[in-house]
């Protein structure tokens, strides 16, 4: 980690700081009010009626009993929102497959069929009860195999949406229920001579997992004059204002949506989840609407792909890694939601961080009759990364080599063409594989035991692309106090934007701690933002906030260039306010504002807009000399003891390392890291959708097991790197996902090591471990 | 509907409730502490936890005519200058902050039985709680700081 010298004058630099995390007394005492805590207007409250059927067509809805409940003030059906919308009912990021309500057909069990509208919940609860559905039911799509055979279809056609840049060479497509194929083709696999070549092989399977931030998703929607107000807890404020928009046909100055800080996220609420049944029920009966998702309805908003992954990797006799390849097939479910990027961002990245020059990928994205799934923290790539670390693992250990040695030796260096064919920059795998594995004692002898308990090590490395095209806006707001409001839409679920995002205008501006304010996004104050996700806000949004703290910067340098007689490059911004070096003079923040207005109280304002280009993938070959603006660099490694008796896997020591370009606050860098590695372990042993013709079994918290404080790893230490990247604002780049990428295979490739059995399919259950030790005749 | 007598943080409030109310919704609602919060329902993550009596109880399982009389502590009623509060600012012992007034609780909860725990102690303590940030590190740091401290409410 560098420590960042002072400054000129002994002042302590506001990046690369450990300030406090944003509102942290409030946080522990609970005062800091979530999206459900603020205050409303008195709402009908709102209860959904769920479909009972994975796949069947709506043949009629009976809401009479349901409507003759008293306390009940309406019962919409999605026919009612279809004669009133038509086909704008159905929304979503990447195609519109989603309907608030469904009106023709329900696609899995669980979708909302249904909308009560009364006094109080349990009113609407019991009304909910009285709805009668009535079902001719179609042929389900369990699963990806029945899905690919193309024999029934999810939906009969699809429509894209082309609300994202990313997303905009998509086009209509009907009577398939593969939504979205992404094909890498480097090199040539086929033509790689055999001799000598020593092949690994697998199927690899990653479940389908829940995200469950404990904060329960809730939407509050109402009229105020000819205007829609949302209050919801969502990490995309932009795009739901302009889905919702959509939806109703409104100018977007018509809807305001806003937030507060998430108890919580990790992708689960993004796009459409509560939002566009709360708004159209609002503006369709004119009236305020409350919904909150309970636990269980909570597992029914979205999920984390399952996905099966057919993948091998070769080395010559020399020990180059020749080929790779691998057939990657996401499990969607009902709607597409975000999967076609998923799919895409994926795909391009299954070969592993590795000098590769033949490889052949295809990626697929896939329709069934399951809960739709969406993005979750990593964006499908710990799926992939589980094929290619089990892969590189085991080939290392057919060749006699050490697994660390060997990634080492073929890692991606700066200045080296990934497979997709993107030039590497700030990603430095190697400096974080050597941190983990110089913290764990990589190289030193340990004993493997012979008892009960068995010790064994692993290391993974997870590499990930940024999303690319994205754009980012900030607006800052300097008091005549001195003091600043940033507005920005990025919002705060813990990964801390509240607290770098004022740490990157203090930097520029010279202003102390707590001194800059993060107004909660509002999208009719706080400027367009593409996503607050896939760990893009540092490098984008810190990009908008630093060129919008620079122009403010320049304003003031003006305002004391005029105010002092001065040319304005003898001014210069410190801590104490402007200084002239000529005049011998420094003026304060608040006299030079209160000077040039003549009042106090007043402000002055900078904004500064970040977008980023790319150059799209070739659609024959998924090669493109610029898929992405950055990449997230990541290593993991492990000491574990398995259980010879239960099959059950302890982590006694995890090291996890993330290549941040430069750490804006490196306790929160590092609270990322490990508060991933605490989620992947849960990912890695023992997360798990369970599902029964196409129903969620495990779905309350009483059935679906968390990581608890007693999973924590004896020793877990996070290993910041420091690669800086010429673009990120002061070098930075994101966190969030880094640290759960490699997280499953290290833990795998260390049972591996310890009882010598390969496993590839997720989670390391004690029966799966045990059962594998068995069939290998393990005792 | 009946009313209900609580004593919460100290300030007597009579709330008329009915008979089928959880308390969690009663200190929602009808007392305004919305540091307790829902995270599961059925008892298992620990987000509504509250002192009833010192006795660490989760509000989404408890019947609210129940309590009455009770005398209840939430997590925004602790003393300005509480020592769990202290100890856990202090540690950075929060991501999103969802959960952790119900780890504070907790925490005083098991500092009043056990002043010195050790980490084992802390560990069996809050295992019921959940934080999905995975914050636990930081939270087991501020247990033994408040300990140190000397927390007592």
């Amino acid at each position: 980690m560098t420590e960042t010298a002072l400054r000129e004058g002994g002042e302590e630099p506001a990046v690369g700081a450990r300030w406090q995390r944003a509102a942290a007394r409030g946080k522990v005492r609970g005062t800091t009010k979530y999206v459900a805590d603020l205050p409303v207007p008195p709402c009908a409250q709102v209860a959904v009626y769920r479909s009972t059927r994975p796949h069947a067509r709506i043949l009629a809805v009976d809401v009479t009993q349901a409507a003759a409940l008293p306390g009940v003030q309406a019962v919409v059906t999605g026919q009612d929102l279809f004669a009133l919308l038509g086909e704008r009912l159905l929304t979503g990021p990447a195609f519109a497959d989603q309907p608030a309500l469904a009106y023709d057909r329900v696609r899995y069990v669980g979708e909302p069929v249904a909308a009560v509208l009364a006094r109080d919940l349990a009113t609407a609860r019991a009304a909910v009860d009285l709805i009668a559905v009535e079902y001719e039911d179609l042929e389900p799509v369990y699963d990806v195999e029945t899905a690919l055979k193309g024999e029934f279809f999810v939906h009969d056609v699809l429509r894209p949406s082309s609300v994202f840049g990313d997303l905009s060479h998509l086009r209509g497509k009907r009577d398939t229920n593969v939504c979205y194929e992404y094909n890498l083709r480097t090199g040539d696999v086929d033509a790689v001579p055999t001799d000598g070549v020593t092949t690994v092989s697998g199927e690899f399977w990653s479940p389908p997992v829940a995200h469950v931030p404990i904060e329960l998703p809730c939407t509050t929607a109402w009229v105020e004059d000819d205007r829609l107000e949302i209050l919801t807890t969502t990490q995309t404020p932009s795009y739901v204002r302009q889905a919702v928009a959509d939806l109703l046909d409104l100018p977007l100055n018509k809807v305001r949506v806003r937030t507060s800080v998430l108890g919580g996220s990790f992708g689960s609420k993004m796009y459409d989840r509560l939002e566009p049944l709360a708004a159209a029920l609002a503006w369709s009966q004119q009236t305020a609407v409350r919904l909150v998702a309970t636990r269980e309805e909570a597992f029914l908003l979205t999920t984390r792909h399952g996905a099966g992954v057919t993948s091998s990797m070769s080395a010559d006799a020399d020990g180059n890694i020749v080929a790779a390849t691998a057939d990657v097939a996401y499990d969607t479910g009902a709607f597409a939601d975000v999967g076609p990027r998923i799919t895409a961002k994926s795909g391009m990245v299954a070969a592993g961080p590795y000098r590769v020059e033949n490889a052949w990928i295809r990626s697929r994205c896939i329709y069934t009759n399951k809960p739709s799934a969406g993005p979750f923290r990593g964006f499908g790539v710990p799926q992939v990364t589980w094929s290619h670390e089990s892969l590189v693992d085991e080939l290392a250990r057919e060749l006699g080599e050490d697994p660390a040695e060997f990634r080492r030796r073929h890692l991606l260096r700066e200045g080296d063409e990934a497979p997709m064919g993107t030039v590497m920059h700030s990603a430095d795998f190697v400096g974080c594989l050597d941190a983990v594995t110089d913290e764990i004692g990589w190289t030193t002898p340990y004993e493997k035991g012979e008892g009960r308990w068995r010790r064994g090590r692993g290391v993974a490395v997870g590499m990930k692309a940024v999303l690319t095209p994205t754009i980012a806006n900030a607006v800052i707001q300097l008091n005549q106090d001195g003091s600043a409001t940033l507005m920005i839409s990025t919002v705060d679920m813990g990964q801390g934007s509240d607290t770098i995002m004022p740490q990157i205008v203090a930097e520029v501006l010279h202003l102390d701690e707590g001194s800059v304010r993060v107004v909660a996004a509002d999208t009719d104050t706080t400027p367009y933002d593409t996503i607050t996700a896939g760990s893009r806000s540092t490098y984008h949004t810190g990009n908008a906030v630093r060129a919008a703290a620079e122009k403010m910067r320049d304003k003031l340098v003006d305002l004391a260039a005029q105010r002092l007689g001065v040319a304005a490059s003898d001014c210069k911004v410190t801590s104490g306010g402007v200084m002239s070096t000529t005049a011998q003079e420094t003026v304060s923040i608040s006299d030079l504002m209160h000077g040039h207005f003549g009042a106090r109280g007043t402000t002055l304002t900078a904004e500064a807009n970040f977008t980023t280009s790319w150059q799209p993938y070739d659609h024959e070959t998924g090669r493109s000399r610029q898929v992405t603006e950055h990449w997230f660099a990541g290593a993991v490694a492990v000491e574990i003891l398995v259980d010879t008796m239960t099959g059950r896997v302890k982590v006694e020591q995890l090291a996890v390392a993330g290549d941040v370009g430069r750490a804006i606050n490196p306790t929160l860098v590092e609270q990322q890291l490990t508060g991933a590695a605490i989620m992947g372990i849960g990912h890695a042993l023992f997360d798990e959708l369970v599902f029964d013709q196409g129903q969620i079994v495990n779905g309350t918290l009483l059935d679906y097991q968390l990581p608890s404080v007693r999973d924590v790893p004896a020793k877990l230490t996070a290993h910041v790197i420091e690669s800086a990247h010429r673009t990120g604002p002061f070098g930075a780049k994101g966190v969030g996902e880094t640290g759960i990428l490699a997280i499953a295979p290290a833990i795998a490739n260390a049972v591996r090591d310890a009882v010598g059995v390969r496993i590839t399919r997720l989670p390391l259950s004690p029966e799966r471990v045990l059962e594998a030790m068995t069939e290998a005749g393990v005792s | 509907m009946r009313m209900l007598n609580l004593t919460v943080n100290g300030r007597v409030h009579d709330v008329p409730v009915d008979d089928n109310e959880l308390l969690l919704d009663v200190l929602r609602t009808k007392v305004g502490c919305t540091s307790v919060r829902e995270g599961c329902g059925v008892g298992a993550c620990g987000a509504c936890t509250v002192l009833v009596d010192g006795r660490s109880v989760s509000s989404c399982l408890a019947l609210a005519v129940r309590h009455d009389g009770a005398e209840i502590v939430t997590a925004d009623g602790l003393p300005g200058d509480d020592a769990v509060v202290e100890a856990f600012v202090e540690c950075g012992a929060m991501q999103c902050g969802y959960c952790i007034p119900g780890f504070v609780l907790m925490t005083h909860e098991l500092l009043a039985e056990n002043p010195q725990p050790d980490a084992e102690q802390i560990a069996a303590h809050l295992e019921g709680n959940i934080c999905r940030c995975g914050t636990y590190p930081e939270i087991c740091a501020a247990v033994t700081s408040a300990a140190a401290r000397g927390a007592r409410l």
